[in-house]
């Protein structure tokens, strides 16, 4: 394994109920840089990201990371190794009964044995690096979508972790805070020199700022590389994805019979 | 016919699983350690679970009390024995009602309000959020919610006690002038600690632990919708009072079940 890779997925299975979400699934997350995972809706992304943070454990396969495998660790390793993780949720997860200097006070306060004043005075560098500083007495309720995700950043690089994971950061943006986050998750990666993972299906922001993609449909991966690489890439279905195709080798249509049939077919009881 | 046999057992293995389930996340949630911090988490819980009960416990208490005070006085006057209501009253509240009627008020006030907490918590990801952190959310925000349940439930059911006692005398010897000596030295003769308080109290424990669980739970499993939340809510409380009364009737068969 070269050396600078940070986590080695082999061979993934996972089901939910009938449904195969991971099929044998392979990847190699490089150390300190942003590697994008993209797909459709539904493809699991978001439990990949679960998978790695230990939250669900797959049915075969390892997840290695820096050197562990987390499929294999005891609920009480699992939280020792999540204290290096940091991990921005889709909806944010702030915790609504504290307020925002609480929020990110929370990790540290739970994890570290810091005086009040050194507490303080991280909170307010990593509200800073987000530019909430002057938000920090607002409660979650008060915050917008974009800044309530901001707040979840500063809170998820509050004990700066070698991993910081992003579960569609893109999504439910307007362009202003899509933009700072682009620039947010971009500088933090240099600042901070952790290793990115960043899910999404955004193709324009996402490959603006990850050093390599991964494409992955029906459990697989299907395309990788980086963003330039893929986009010439040959494959009909890495074209369709990256160039935002309605028809193409994934279908428009959810699978049912032909349309005449259905519109002539007799309405039953 | 084959497919009613197997909805039966696929039903009794769900149940069974779940049951599985709510016992793991029981024992997980009170074996953790105490950490730094948790006094505090836990007397934050003390006071939503209990000290904002108190109201509703009160008034409830002091109503039920005259009302049985009410009822005995009209019925044993009828013999002359008018001072038969303190004792009627204090094995009534001490041995039954106490403790049955402040488990359904807890179910109701506080354990629908911890399950709906921790049921917003799961689908606003907030417990994952913190897992991802590496903190356990059995131990942050589960163990306070059962140890206060556990810790406040039979303290409420004193304070039930002592008021509807009270409730009950105002009635019987202030407002219809029973004499108060017989009101109090009948109840003084006839109750024993252990036999119709003791046992009374062991009751109470026994249904803070099950409402306490079925609360935290119920909120834990939520599916993470607001029909999921509703719907474990109402669970929660039809729960809780369908297992308290089922309990109650076989303590008390079991306390007190010997006739000859």
């Amino acid at each position: 394994m070269a050396e600078d890779t940070f986590i080695e997925i082999r061979d993934l299975h996972f089901s939910r109920g009938e449904r195969k979400i991971f099929d044998g699934l392979s990847m190699t997350i490089p150390r300190g840089q942003i590697t994008g995972i993209m797909g459709p809706s539904g493809t699991g992304k978001t439990t990949l990201l679960r998978i790695i943070g230990g939250q669900v454990r797959p049915d075969a396969g390892e997840v290695i990371v820096a050197g562990h495998d987390v499929c294999r660790m005891s609920r009480e390793e699992l939280f020792e190794f999540r204290k290096n993780i940091g991990m921005l949720f889709q909806s944010s997860a702030l915790f609504t009964d504290l307020s925002v200097y609480e929020n990110v006070a929370f990790p540290l306060r739970v994890h570290t044995e810091l005086p009040e004043d050194s507490i303080r005075d991280l909170v307010l560098l990593k509200l800073n690096a987000v530019g909430l500083r002057g938000a920090r007495d607002l409660f979650p309720a008060e915050l917008s979508g974009g800044m309530a995700r901001r707040v979840a950043l500063a809170r998820a690089i509050a004990l700066d972790p070698a991993l910081l994971m992003y579960d569609e950061p893109f999504t439910g943006q307007d362009p202003i805070s899509m933009g700072v986050l682009v620039k947010l998750i971009k500088s933090l990666n240099q600042a901070l020199e952790t290793t990115n993972i960043v899910v999404s299906h955004d193709i324009h922001e996402t490959s603006s700022i990850a050093d390599k993609l991964y494409i992955i449909s029906d459990g697989k991966v299907i395309g990788a590389g980086a963003p330039e690489a893929l986009r010439a890439d040959g494959s009909p279905w890495v074209q369709q994805f990256m160039h935002g195709s309605p028809d193409g080798p994934v279908p428009f249509h959810y699978p049912a019979d032909e349309l005449l049939y259905d519109v002539l077919a007799e309405v039953g009881p | 016919m084959i497919d009613l046999i197997r909805g039966v057992g696929i039903g009794a293995l769900d149940r069974l699983g779940s049951l599985g389930n709510a016992t793991i996340l029981w024992l997980t949630a009170l074996s953790g350690l105490p950490r730094r911090g948790d006094l505090a988490l836990l007397a934050r819980q003390i006071y939503t679970i209990g000290v904002l009960s108190l109201v509703i416990i009160v008034l409830s208490a002091f109503s039920i009390g005259a009302v049985i005070a009410l009822q005995f006085y009209v019925q044993l006057s009828r013999f002359g024995a008018e001072e038969a209501v303190g004792l009627g009253l204090a094995m009534v509240l001490l041995r039954e009602l106490g403790p049955v009627v402040t488990a359904l008020l807890f179910a109701g006030r506080a354990g629908s309000a911890i399950t709906a907490e921790i049921g917003l918590m799961k689908s606003t990801e907030q417990l994952s959020s913190m897992e991802m952190m590496g903190v356990d959310p059995l131990h942050r925000i589960v163990a306070p919610r059962l140890w206060a349940g556990l810790l406040c439930m039979p303290l409420l059911t004193a304070i039930f006690n002592v008021v509807a006692i009270y409730g009950g005398m105002v009635v019987a010897v202030h407002w219809l002038g029973s004499d108060p000596g017989g009101f109090w030295s009948g109840m003084q003769d006839t109750v024993e600690v252990w036999e119709d308080l003791g046992k009374g109290m062991i009751k109470s424990v026994i249904f803070a632990v099950v409402v306490t669980w079925i609360a935290v739970y119920q909120g834990y499993a939520t599916e993470p919708t607001a029909e999921g939340i509703g719907l474990s809510t109402t669970r929660t409380v039809v729960m809780s009072s369908v297992m308290v009364l089922a309990l109650d009737f076989l303590l008390t068969l079991g306390m007190y079940g010997d006739f000859n």
